[in-house]
C-alpha cells in the first residue's frame, strides 16, 4: 500500500526539495531579484554592455575592451507571491513559523516561482570598422547559470498537510515545472548605422550548455475520492499522468559523484570542458534596432537568444505515464472469485518510471525588449570628448519607458519601466528607473557609470527601496563591470 | 606606458570593488529575520490510505443448502509494503487503521489480521476485531466500527513486513443465512518530520 503511495511520495519529495533547494539558494544570495531584466543597462548607451541587450544600440566611441571576468558580473534573484519575511520574520513567537509556512502556502499560487539568473562575461571587445566608420564589431564569451522553479502548490500542501483534509482535491501534475540551464555563450555582433535615423545590429551566438534539467508542459492528476457504495472508502486515482523531466550532464556528474567524494575535481573539470565547446551546442541570434523619429525621440527595440540547444550528449530523461486506481487490498481474495491480486506488479506496470537516452533541442528563453526615449538637454559643440568627432554630442538628459518579456516553461514573464537618464559632468552617468513587474508595484532602480582615463566602471541595482530590508524585497538584481572605452 | 595602464586598472578596480562591497554591506541588509526558526519547521502531514476490504454476499456461495458448517475460515495472504519507505520508516509517527463493517447476515463475523516478514514470520501482534450480526437480508445494515492504532514499537515491530495475513471467521453457518457482509478500511498514516 505504501510502495504505491511512493510514487505519489516520489513526487511530492520532488517538489519539496525543489522548494527547499531553491528557498536556499535565494538564503545564500541574501536576496531575491529578477529575471534578467536589466532595464537600467538597456538602452544606456554609454557602457557597452548595452549591445549585449540590443546589438542595434547606438554606439559612441572607437573601440572597447572589458576586463576579463570583470566586465560584467551579473546576479539577479527574483520570487514571485512571497518573501523570506513572510516565513522568517522575527516577530517574537508572535506566530509560530509552520503557521507562517501555512499561511504562505495559501497565498502562493502554482503561477508564482522562484527566478535565478547569474552571468559573468569572461571578455567582452569591440572595435569601430576601419573600412566602414558607421560599422561596430563586438564579441565575446559569457557564463550563465538560468533557473526558474514554479512553486508546486497542489504538491506543496499534499507534502505539507496530506491527503486526510483535502479528500476530493486534484493535485495536478501541470503544477510541476521548472528548468536549470548552465551554458557558455560565444557571440560576435555586427552594428551598422544606416542612416542619421537607423541603426540596426545583430549577434550571432554559440551556446555550449554545461547542465540542463527542465520539466515542464507535465498532465494528469492524482486525488484521493470519497465514493459512497464503492468496495471501499477511498478511490486512490492517477489519471493520465505524463510527467518528464529531462536532463543533459547530470548523468556523468551523478556517476563521479557515485565514485567517491573526492572527485570534486573530476567534475569541475569536466564542466569546464562542457563549456568550451564541449557541451551540448546550439546556435541563436540577437537582433535589434534603434530608430531616431527625429533628434529628441527615438524607439528601440531586440529580441534576444532567438535559438535553440541541441542535447544530444550525456541526455537521461525520466518519464513516468499512466493510469491507476488503487482501491484498497481486496481480501479474503476466495470471494472475489479472481486471481490473486499482485498489487505492486499492477502498479509497476501501470506508472512505470521510464528511463530514455533520446536527444531532445530546447528553445532558449527568448527575451524581448523595447523602449521609447525622449532626449533634451544636448551637450555644446566640442564641450567634451564623450562622442566621436563629426557626429552630433550626446543629449545630458532623457526620460522614456521600457517594456521587457521573458519567455518561461509556463508563461511569459513580463516588465515595464519608467526611466530618467542624466549625465553628470563628462565622467559620470546615471540613470533612474521605475519598475512594474510580477514582482513587485514599487521597484526603483539605479545605474552609475563612470568614466575616468578610458576606464569605465559601472554599478547596477534595482528594487532599492528594500535595500533597507532585503527580506522583504521579492526581487532584486546587481551588475557591475569595469571596461576599457575609447 | 602600459604597466602604467594596468596598474591603473587594477587600482580603479580595487578601489571599486572595496567600495561597492562596503556600501552594499552598509546600504543592503536582511533584518527582523530569524533564520533559526528554520529548526522549529516540522512537517506533519497525514495521510489516509484505503487498507482491506471485502465483500461477502451469502447468494454467491450457497443455495438454500441444508448442510450445517460449525466454522468456516477463509484466510488470505497478500504483499504488503507497509514502511516501503526509509523516509516513512524514519518519520512515521503512528497508524490509524480504521475499519467499517456492514452486515445483515445474523451471525457475527470474526476478522483478524497479522504481518510477515520476508521469512514468512509473524512480525508484531495480530488484532482480531468482532463484526455484529446483521438481522437478514433486505434490513438495515448494522455497522460496527473499529480503529486500531499502532505506534513506537509496533511500528518498528512491522518495519520489516512484507505480507499481510488475514482471515475472516464465521460459525454455525447454515443455508438459511442470507444477506450481505461488507468490510472497508483505511490506514491514516501519520508523519511528523523536522527540518
Amino acid at each position: 500500500m505504501f510502495l504505491w503511495f511512493s510514487h505519489i511520495w516520489f513526487v511530492v519529495r520532488w517538489s519539496v526539495s525543489q522548494i527547499l533547494s531553491l528557498t536556499i539558494c535565494l538564503i545564500l544570495f541574501k536576496s531575491i531579484g529578477y529575471s534578467q531584466n536589466k532595464e537600467t543597462l538597456y538602452d544606456f548607451t554609454d557602457i557597452p554592455q548595452s549591445l549585449m541587450l540590443n546589438p542595434g544600440a547606438e554606439v559612441r566611441y572607437k573601440y572597447h575592451i572589458g576586463i576579463p571576468f570583470l566586465s560584467q558580473i551579473s546576479i539577479s534573484a527574483g520570487m514571485r507571491g512571497a518573501s523570506l519575511y513572510d516565513v522568517f520574520a522575527d516577530d517574537d513567537e508572535e506566530s509560530d513559523i509552520n503557521n507562517k509556512i501555512e499561511n504562505t502556502l495559501n497565498k502562493l499560487t502554482n503561477n508564482d516561482y522562484l527566478s535565478i539568473t547569474q552571468q559573468v562575461e569572461l571578455v567582452n571587445f569591440g572595435w569601430r570598422s576601419k573600412k566602414n566608420n558607421q560599422v561596430y564589431f563586438s564579441g565575446g564569451a559569457y557564463q550563465e547559470l538560468d533557473a526558474i522553479g514554479y512553486f508546486p502548490k497542489d504538491f506543496a500542501a499534499l507534502a505539507y498537510q496530506g491527503n486526510q483534509d483535502l479528500v476530493n482535491q486534484v493535485f495536478r501534475f501541470s503544477s510541476i515545472a521548472g528548468s536549470v540551464e548552465l551554458l557558455a555563450v560565444y557571440h560576435f555582433g555586427y552594428t551598422k548605422k544606416v542612416n542619421k535615423k537607423i541603426i540596426l545590429g545583430a549577434r550571432a551566438k554559440l551556446y555550449s550548455s554545461m547542465f540542463h534539467v527542465r520539466s515542464a508542459k507535465n498532465k494528469g492528476f492524482f486525488t484521493t475520492q470519497e465514493i459512497p457504495n464503492r468496495n471501499n472508502i477511498y478511490q486512490h486515482i492517477i489519471s493520465n499522468a505524463d510527467i518528464t523531466i529531462r536532463t543533459s550532464g547530470y548523468r556523468a556528474l551523478r556517476d563521479i559523484e557515485e565514485r567517491g567524494a573526492d572527485r570534486t575535481d573530476e567534475g569541475v573539470d569536466q564542466l569546464i570542458g562542457r563549456g568550451l565547446l564541449g557541451g551540448n551546442l546550439g546556435l541563436g541570434v540577437d537582433l535589434g534596432g534603434t530608430f531616431k523619429i527625429d533628434p529628441h525621440l527615438s524607439i528601440t527595440g531586440s529580441i534576444n537568444d532567438l535559438g535553440v540547444i541541441f542535447y544530444t550528449k550525456d541526455v537521461e530523461t525520466y518519464r513516468l505515464r499512466g493510469n491507476y486506481v488503487f482501491e484498497g487490498f481486496d481480501t479474503p481474495i476466495q470471494f472475489s472469485g479472481e486471481a490473486p491480486q499482485n498489487f505492486l506488479d499492477e502498479l509497476e506496470e501501470a506508472t512505470s518510471i521510464d528511463v530514455e537516452d533520446n536527444s531532445y533541442l530546447v528553445m532558449r528563453p527568448l527575451k524581448l525588449n523595447g523602449s521609447f526615449r525622449y532626449s533634451f538637454n544636448k551637450y555644446k559643440v566640442d564641450s567634451c570628448e564623450c562622442y566621436i568627432k563629426g557626429e552630433q554630442p550626446p543629449f545630458l538628459d532623457a526620460f522614456g519607458a521600457q517594456l521587457f518579456m521573458k519567455f518561461r516553461p509556463k508563461r511569459p514573464q513580463y516588465a515595464m519601466s519608467l526611466f530618467y537618464y542624466k549625465r553628470f559632468f563628462s565622467f559620470l552617468r546615471t540613470k533612474l528607473t521605475y519598475t512594474f513587474d510580477d514582482y513587485s508595484y514599487y521597484n526603483l532602480g539605479f545605474v552609475v557609470s563612470t568614466h575616468i582615463n578610458k576606464i569605465n566602471f559601472y554599478i547596477s541595482a534595482n528594487n532599492l527601496i528594500d535595500y533597507g530590508n532585503l527580506a522583504k524585497a521579492r526581487g532584486i538584481s546587481v551588475q557591475l563591470g569595469f571596461n576599457v572605452i575609447m | 606606458m602600459y604597466k602604467l595602464f594596468f596598474s591603473k586598472i587594477i587600482t580603479n578596480s580595487l578601489f571599486f570593488s572595496s567600495g561597492i562591497c562596503l556600501l552594499l554591506q552598509f546600504v543592503g541588509c536582511v533584518k527582523d529575520i530569524d533564520f533559526d526558526q528554520i529548526n522549529d519547521v516540522e512537517l506533519a502531514p497525514v495521510f489516509d490510505v484505503n487498507f482491506v476490504y471485502a465483500k461477502f454476499d451469502t447468494d454467491v456461495f450457497h443455495q438454500n443448502s441444508t448442510v450445517f458448517v460449525p466454522e468456516v475460515v477463509v484466510k488470505d495472504t497478500m504483499s504488503y509494503d507497509l514502511l516501503g519507505i526509509d523516509f516513512a520508516v524514519k518519520h512515521l509517527e503512528k497508524v490509524e487503521l480504521t475499519f467499517e463493517f456492514e452486515n445483515t447476515i445474523e451471525r457475527d463475523f470474526e476478522f483478524d489480521f497479522g504481518f510477515l516478514n520476508s521469512e514468512g514470520e509473524r512480525v508484531g501482534p495480530t488484532y482480531t476485531m468482532i463484526a455484529k450480526q446483521g438481522n437478514g437480508r433486505s434490513t438495515v445494515p448494522v455497522t460496527t466500527i473499529k480503529q486500531i492504532t499502532m505506534s513506537g514499537g509496533v511500528i518498528d515491530e512491522v518495519e520489516f513486513a512484507t505480507k499481510l495475513v488475514s482471515s475472516l471467521r464465521i460459525h454455525n453457518v447454515t443455508g438459511s443465512l442470507q444477506g450481505v457482509f461488507q468490510l472497508r478500511s483505511k490506514g491514516s498514516y501519520y508523519i511528523n518530520y523536522k527540518l
